[in-house]
């Protein structure tokens, strides 16, 4: 276990460094926590001693005159403590979620690509969002709860050591059972089983996932009981898990009480023995009978804590090889000259881990202000093509050059060289007007508004009641599909690339809004270059030439009118693309 | 902090009893507890020999013991009632599922079903959980203490009354203002992670435009901006978990002073007031543990809520009326004047639709987005009820609606993105029909022109397919919804719901040969904008803001200026 917690932090960027870098207020934050229970403690202490005195009649009240001034400071200091150590505690969690969220963020940037991946990865960026919660979580529910238990046992041991060693001892062991031994058992054995549970539960996840999304089919097949049993077995196995789960933990909670009572019994009959020698040593009795009770809810709390480890564990586990080194970008530069042409020089391409060839030896020019319209079913290198042309993919053999200049030189230089527009730009959860402007942080509520009317959105938006500051709602739901991508076109219409690619814009329009869409996007991008990948021929009457990809090679290239004059095949598709 | 229908689940009442019980008995041995250990301290005080205090002292350690053996009791009793409750809300909430169908799941969005399923009766299960015997707790424990605490000093016990009430006032005061706030805050906290989640969702776009590098300052400074808004309101909101540890710890140091005053003046003696000492902080314990748990409390009576809310839908009865469902040359399906409205509009979707069919014909249903043309596939599917019952025949009996067994085993349905499920190719052809032979489904895949792509997969119709296994593309995705609407020739309904038009064009041509086959000798109903399918068409509805516009053969449409030569003109395009 000790070994497994060591490979877990041996390359970590995620815990240890924070804790460093903000360990003076993690220290405040131990020292209020400790504070608290030790003000707890020595409210019950300092009563017990009060009372035992009182009892006594001393005759004049200035014998019992300190603690009753102590019992109302101790009374006033532990709930202020606890507020100060939960406000400290939450703050310092809270900042540590900034840099966790800059962290993850630039993680997930160096790996990101400009041209969409699978729709998987949404998942994968949730459950990363999700570590980040648990790594927060590691610290207000292992971390400190284990350290503040931690503190108060040596406070304990220390301060009855002072009177009597061999006491201290047994108290060292008792209570080391309960912050030491019954966290490990709880790692080992409830540890494993929590494990387990997340494994059968994203199964099931997984499982119900698949059959909610399947339910038409699962209703119209009137396969109910099949749809039925697939759930009970998860179900079964993770009510058995919980419930031992839960046995465990009880069980172990009276386990936790039955050492604490040997430990109460242990200073009873210490103090017996040790403060009997007169009346006035015997006030201390009822002081350290009562002391340890409000103790019990920190040591609770830590194998609960740990039992929750192996969670927290995998989430390290997960950021941490998330955070490989960034790419340095090498040789840098500027285009030298306007954009001119760019070429693709005998192109061959295969993944690394892959060895089919999905490029084959492909060759493409274009000059500027040329549009070229790219067809060609599905997984035959659309996307492909189109990462390497922006340099997110390099090629196996052959180059990609803008102006005779490797497209690798010019990473930096990108966003001034091309545009994307794809099948669902994305709209960021904020204003019109901000969404719009993200193609140039520069420009002007002049500009912006002139892009937004190219784009034949000026009516539509000065009609809402908040104009350009109308929120567009998480992933531009506010706006119909059609509506969203003009709303992208006007975002790169501000960045002025000189080189547009169109990666199936209107895929999932219908045909009237498509080709309205089609319209506006030729007309206002007349004079740029553009590289149009698109899945069927409506519209394609707007570039100067047209190539179909098939198995990684052209198969079919030529001016939208030659191919309908000479290819037989070409026509076909065509006719069929409007309604013949 | 409790939903009413709580106590109809059923079972509660009388579990809740046995808590009851088991709660009165524990909270007796708190009160042993607290008068035995005061003994042993106040014999040692009195400086008798440490044998006098062997008696009281092994009573308060099986009074401790049993106190707690009791709370563990307490949880092994209840706990196969919420096992058994939580368990069966699952299984009631797929089966309403089942019947409710996937319009619901498209409403609320398949991410909520899967959480209220999973997470959200797992926060049911912490709820019943905690609160009956919380309550419990709050309700019994405190006032068998403060009963023996006025047996041994009524005023203390005063004292301790009065300031309960106190306690409540003040966390409702401060807390329900602040805990709304947080809970507001709770909510603002939900969003930002989703925004977070958002920003990196967004990546690709803000590669595009080159913001990326720069986009992660803007990530810090959104999370921090945040993190001092929110500690500005949890410092308001602490202050109801202060105000109650405030109250209940200053009242113990109050309780202590004013009996070491007593004392002082002889007007008790040490061991009733070191009793009550002791007992003093378990009389607060019940409702500090209740505040403790506020959150998941609120959060499982949230969830609790919300599932049996899902659990109290309506779903569409009725669906055995049927008695004659299958389809053959001379069946009949009529519409008269039937409308639909959607729960939460005011205005119906489908306004007065009338048609009728007879035996296999192929109707193509045309439209822009928005007419309504989903709807009526809904409808006829009977996966959506009518506005008024009646208004459908099916084979000469008038029924409320087509959600009707018989009926629905005899259709195909097979929308823009075929469902594949994560299991092999084999057994998602034959999904329909678990029991067919491995010979059929062959057979099935061939005619659905599936035969060269499964050859070239690794482990052929075993291979896995489906989320997070091998990539399927759309027009794959489609064959496999084909193979199996040819596996199973019993189905002689065939609903499409634009099949194809996310395809690209060699693709859809492609697959459209082997989909004519298919439609032969079936009623078939395909709703599309991809106008080239309506040549292959017998009848066509063409539909429009929710109107049926127009209807008859294509070329009877084709004759005359209507809307469907109006559609065709608008949708073909240039040229």
């Amino acid at each position: 276990m000790i070994r497994q917690m060591r490979e877990t932090f041996a390359h970590d960027t995620w815990v240890m460094p924070y804790l460093r870098k903000y360990k003076w207020l993690l220290t405040l934050v131990l020292f209020l926590g400790s504070m608290t229970f030790l003000s707890a403690g020595a409210l019950m202490f300092n009563s017990g001693y009060l009372i035992s005195e009182a009892a006594r009649r001393p005759g004049n009240i200035i014998y019992i005159y300190v603690p009753v001034v102590l019992a109302r400071a101790f009374g006033i200091a532990r709930p202020a403590f606890r507020y100060a150590e939960r406000l400290t505690s939450h703050n310092w969690v809270l900042r540590i979620v900034s840099d966790f969220r800059k962290k993850l963020y630039q993680a997930v940037e160096n790996k990101a690509m400009a041209i969409k991946q699978t729709h998987q990865t949404g998942d994968i960026l949730s459950i990363l969002a999700e570590d980040i919660d648990h790594i927060e979580n590691l610290y207000l529910r292992t971390v400190f709860p284990m350290v503040i238990g931690w503190v108060l046992y040596l406070f304990i041991v220390i301060g009855v050591g002072v009177f009597n060693w061999a006491v201290a001892l047994l108290l060292l062991i008792l209570l080391g059972v309960i912050v030491m031994i019954m966290p490990m058992i709880s790692v080992a054995v409830n540890g494993a089983r929590e494990f387990k549970e997340k494994q059968i539960q994203h199964d099931f996840y997984t499982n119900l996932t698949d059959e909610v999304l399947g339910l038409s089919d699962w209703v119209i097949s009137g396969r109910y009981d099949d749809f039925m049993d697939l759930q009970t077995k998860p179900i079964k196995q993770i009510a058995k898990l919980r419930r031992e789960d839960h046995f465990f933990q009880w069980w172990r909670g009276f386990g936790v009480q039955v050492f604490f009572l040997l430990a109460v019994l242990t200073l009873l009959i210490w103090s017996g023995f040790q403060f009997t020698g007169s009346k006035a040593q015997a006030n201390w009795i009822a002081a350290f009978a009562l002391a340890l009770f409000p103790i019990i809810e920190p040591f609770l709390e830590i194998s609960q804590g740990a039992s929750e480890w192996p969670i927290y564990q995998q989430s390290i586990r997960r950021v941490n090889d998330l955070s490989a080194d960034p790419e340095v970008l090498t040789n840098q530069s500027d285009l030298k000259s306007d954009f001119a042409q760019l070429d693709v020089d005998h192109v061959t391409f295969h993944y690394e881990d892959d060895d089919r060839v999905i490029l084959h030896d492909l060759s493409l020019h274009i000059n500027t202000g040329e549009k070229l319209a790219l067809l060609g079913p599905s997984g035959t290198g659309k996307s492909t093509l189109l990462k390497l042309l922006l340099g997110d993919e390099r090629a196996t053999s052959g180059q990609v050059t803008v102006n005779g200049q490797d497209i690798a030189t010019l990473q930096n230089a990108r966003a001034s060289l091309f545009g994307v527009l794809d099948q669902q730009s994305y709209l960021f959860d904020t204003t019109v007007m901000n969404n719009v402007r993200l193609g140039n942080l520069n420009a002007t509520d002049e500009q912006v508004k002139a892009a937004i009317k190219a784009v034949e959105l000026e009516p539509l938006i000065q009609s809402l009641p908040n104009g350009y500051d109308t929120q567009v709602q998480e992933s531009g739901a506010r706006f119909s599909g059609g509506e969203r991508q003009r709303l992208s076109l006007a975002r790169i219409l501000l960045q002025d690339a000189p080189i547009i690619i169109l990666d199936e814009p209107t895929v999932s329009l219908d045909p009237i809004t498509e080709k309205d869409l089609l319209d506006t996007v030729f007309s206002v991008l007349k004079d740029k270059t553009i590289i149009w990948v698109t899945h069927h021929l409506a519209g394609v009457d707007h570039v100067d030439q047209v190539r179909f990809l098939e198995n990684g090679v052209f198969d079919m290239q030529g001016t939208p009118d030659a191919l309908y004059q000479n290819e037989a095949r070409f026509r076909r598709l065509y006719d069929l693309d409007r309604g013949k | 902090m409790i939903d009413s229908r709580l106590f109809k689940l059923p079972g509660i009442m009388g579990r809740a009893i046995v808590i009851a019980v088991l709660m009165f008995i524990q909270a007796i041995m708190v009160v042993i507890q607290a008068r035995f250990l005061s003994q042993a301290v106040v014999n040692l005080w009195n400086l008798k020999p440490v044998g006098t205090i062997v008696t009281p002292t092994l009573i308060f350690i099986v009074s401790f013991l049993a106190r707690h053996l009791l709370g563990v009791f307490q949880q092994r009793t209840f706990y196969p009632f919420v096992e058994k409750t939580s368990g069966k809300m699952r299984s009631d909430l797929m089966t309403k599922l089942f019947r409710l169908g996937p319009s619901v799941v498209e409403k609320a969005g398949t991410g909520s079903v899967v959480t209220m399923a999973l997470e959200g009766i797992d926060k049911v299960q912490t709820y019943l959980m905690l609160i009956i015997i919380k309550m419990m707790d709050m309700s019994i424990t405190p006032w068998i203490i403060l009963i023996y605490i006025a047996f041994l000093q009524w005023k203390s016990a005063l004292f301790l009354l009065v300031i309960y009430p106190v306690i409540i006032l003040f966390m409702v005061i401060l807390g329900l203002a602040a805990q709304s706030k947080a809970d507001q805050q709770y909510a603002g906290y939900q969003h930002l992670s989703n925004n977070f989640v958002d920003t990196l969702r967004g990546l690709p776009t803000l590669k595009q435009l080159g913001l990326s590098k720069r986009y992660a300052d803007n990530v810090y400074h959104v999370s921090e901006d945040y993190r001092k808004e929110t500690m500005a309101t949890l410092r308001v909101a602490m202050t109801s978990t202060f105000a109650l540890d405030f109250f209940t710890t200053l009242s113990i140091a109050v309780v202590a002073v004013f009996l070491g005053f007593d004392l002082l003046d002889g007007n008790i003696a040490l061991l009733p007031a070191l009793t009550i000492l002791t007992l003093a902080p378990d009389y607060f314990l019940p409702i500090r543990n209740f505040a403790n748990d506020y959150h998941a409390t609120l959060n499982g009576k949230n969830a609790l809520q919300s599932v049996l809310d899902v659990l109290e839908m309506s779903e569409i009865d009725d669906r055995k009326a049927l008695t004659d469902g299958q389809w053959r040359a001379d069946s009949h399906l009529k519409f008269d004047d039937v409308s639909f409205t959607y729960d939460n509009m005011k205005t119906p979707t489908l306004k007065h639709l009338n048609f009728e069919v007879t035996g296999n014909t192929k109707v193509g249903i045309i439209g822009t987005s928005g007419s309504g043309k989903s709807t009526l596939i809904n409808l006829i599917g009977g996966f959506l009820a009518p506005d008024e019952a009646g208004d459908m025949t099916l084979n000469g009996q008038s029924l409320p609606h087509l959600g009707q067994d018989a009926w629905q085993a005899n259709q195909f349905y097979i929308p823009q993105n075929p469902y594949l499920f994560h299991d092999t190719l084999a057994k998602n052809v034959a999904f329909y029909v678990p029991s067919a032979t491995r010979d059929a489904i062959e057979q099935a895949c061939a005619k659905a022109g599936l035969t060269e792509w499964i050859t070239s997969l690794p482990d052929g119709l075993d291979t896995m397919i489906g989320e997070g296994s091998r990539g399927v593309s759309g027009g794959q995705a489609q064959r496999i919804a084909l193979a199996r609407a040819f596996l199973d020739s019993s189905r002689r309904v065939l609903l499409f719901d634009e099949p194809t038009a996310h395809l690209d064009i060699e693709t859809e041509a492609a697959l459209k040969q082997d989909m004519l086959p298919l439609m032969d000798d079936h009623l078939v109903f395909f709703a599309t904008h991809r106008l080239h399918w309506i040549n292959q068409m017998d009848y066509v509805l063409v539909m429009e803001h929710g109107e049926l516009v127009e209807q008859g053969t294509p070329s009877e449409l084709s004759q005359h200026d209507g809307a469907y030569t109006r559609l065709r003109a608008e949708m073909g395009g240039a040229k």
